[in-house]
């Protein structure tokens, strides 16, 4: 199936002024195709860095990560930066359209490709509009329109909804979820927010402080298509994130206990 | 009173009040009348040297000698500052002798400029070009520098070829900072266009100015002066409009 992703023992070392880091040790992972997987983890554990290797923006020290490939002429994968990602100097359509104008798609295709996207995220009055013009909660949702809009067999997500508000976050990833639902595209989602993890992915995996390891791979048993306004209410929710906050506390608390005794390098 | 209305307000009350404390000191001889004539002297003197003296004509002159000057410096200053900006290479050999060039005052380089071309138009628009020619350089290579890494990443991600990385992302995200640099080039190809008029030419606003003065005719000579202001606030002007017109994303009163 095209997108599945093998992390094949991905190590990686950043060399530094002050010595070498070991950001992430050794990790074995299959994502298997159509899975949206949240990862989340104490701050500098390399939650990032694993995703930007699974992106293709740095290179692992040690082992590969495999995908199978798309068919022929699907990207294989797409990023969704934080808001800051998103070119002003671009309308909203040309930013939507960015990654098919890249791979050659025809004006016309890649912008009725483009403005299907903005009409299903409500942004169809705003294609023209620069993006400084728009809310953060609208920028992002230009974000994700643009990683859907190339097609990818893969989305990368690296906390794209993290300067949002808290009521503006849950709406959009209410969007973020009616668009993936149905597409069996694979997502890799990293979030600070344990509840935002539960809510969107299929499983969570919890990593350990530097230098990265899973700590634990949790399967979400929430039913889809999820309600995410409705989610907070739901006990199983509430199961699940003691789970997880258990394995995640221990990694919290070390990495307090780290940072008293001032061995933490940011990297 | 908004930060907008306030500043279109002052744009005519600010010079008006100078104008008429000017008028008033000119009049009252505070300041000695034969030196400094009344606004409204001067302005008759502008509007009689219309008519006879030809202003239009040498204010002509002066401009047609401005713009080749301005875009013989701009254009390849700003493809050498885009060259340096995306080519260590071109950057570590170029940068040497611009940093060696650019802090001397532009005019001490007249002399040479005159026995390589010659004292004619040529050394004119050259001395001239070189105020935009170095300004370019060195903005556009910063603008191109400074690009935020996030825009490469991105267009990266989305497999960007060379061409998509230079002309839809590097170039326009760096465009506000050279937009930044051709107006501080107006300003700069505008006062070596006037200094050099005073220098060698025999025509232009700037040998007006100067040329009044060594015959003591003081208000002809404040007239060019008005004259050359009148010109460099419409090219500020015009360099504003252009500026909004290239990048519109840009905020105003940034």
């Amino acid at each position: 199936m095209p997108g599945e992703i093998r992390i094949q023992g991905v190590a990686k070392t950043f060399v530094g002024p002050h010595g070498d880091v070991q950001a992430l040790d050794p990790l074995e992972l299959t994502i298997p195709q159509g899975q949206f997987l949240c990862i989340v983890g104490p701050s500098g554990c390399g939650k990032t860095t694993l995703l930007r290797i699974i992106a293709g923006l740095e290179t692992p020290t040690a082992g590969a990560v495999d995908f199978t490939i798309a068919h022929e002429g699907q990207p294989l994968r797409s990023v969704v930066f934080q808001e800051q990602g998103i070119f002003p100097w671009m309308t909203v359509l040309q930013n939507t359209a960015f990654g098919l104008k890249v791979r050659g798609v025809a004006r016309g295709v890649r912008e009725a490709q483009a403005n299907a996207y903005l009409d299903m995220l409500g942004l169809t009055q705003f294609a023209d509009a620069y993006p400084r013009q728009l809310s953060g909660g609208m920028r992002q949702r230009v974000n994700i329109a643009r990683a859907f809009a190339n097609d990818p067999a893969i989305l990368l997500m690296d906390e794209p909804l993290a300067s949002l508000d808290e009521q503006t976050k849950l709406l959009v990833q209410d969007d973020l979820l009616r668009l993936w639902e149905g597409t069996h595209k694979t997502v890799v989602y990293i979030t600070h927010s344990l509840d935002e993890a539960i809510v969107l992915g299929d499983r969570v995996m919890v990593m350990t402080n530097r230098p990265g390891k899973i700590k634990s791979l949790v399967d979400i048993d929430l039913p889809r298509p999820r309600n995410v306004l409705d989610m907070h209410s739901n006990t199983t929710f509430f199961d699940i994130r003691s789970r997880i906050w258990t394995a995640l506390r221990e990694e919290v608390l070390t990495l307090r206990q780290r940072e008293i005794h001032n061995d933490s390098v940011t990297v | 009173m908004s930060a907008h209305q306030r500043d279109r307000i002052m744009v005519v009350v600010s010079p008006l009040v100078v104008l008429i404390l000017w008028e008033f000191c000119s009049r009252t001889n505070i300041v000695d009348r034969r030196i400094l004539a009344p606004p409204t002297v001067i302005a008759a003197t502008i509007w009689q040297l219309i008519q006879t003296g030809g202003l239009i004509n040498t204010a002509g002159i002066t401009l047609a000698r401005f713009f080749v000057g301005f875009f013989l410096g701009l254009i390849p200053g700003t493809l050498i500052g885009l060259a340096m900006g995306v080519s260590p290479w071109t950057r570590s050999i170029v940068q040497p002798l611009v940093a060696a060039f650019y802090p001397l005052p532009r005019i001490a380089l007249f002399p040479i400029i005159l026995i390589l071309v010659g004292l004619n138009e040529t050394s004119n628009v050259i001395l001239i070009s070189l105020g935009p020619f170095f300004t370019m350089i060195i903005t556009t290579m910063a603008a191109v520098l400074n690009v935020e890494p996030i825009y490469k990443e991105v267009a990266n991600s989305f497999g960007a070829r060379p061409r998509d990385m230079y002309f839809d992302v590097m170039f326009p995200a760096a465009l506000p900072v050279i937009m930044g640099g051709v107006k501080l080039s107006v300003g700069l190809a505008l006062l070596n266009t006037v200094a050099v008029e005073f220098l060698v030419a025999d025509n232009g606003i700037g040998h007006l100015i100067w040329n009044s003065w060594t015959t003591l005719s003081i208000s002809q000579s404040v007239a060019g002066l008005v004259t050359a202001g009148i010109i460099g606030s419409a090219l500020f002007t015009i360099a504003g409009q252009i500026e909004k017109r290239v990048v519109p994303w840009v905020p105003d009163n940034r």
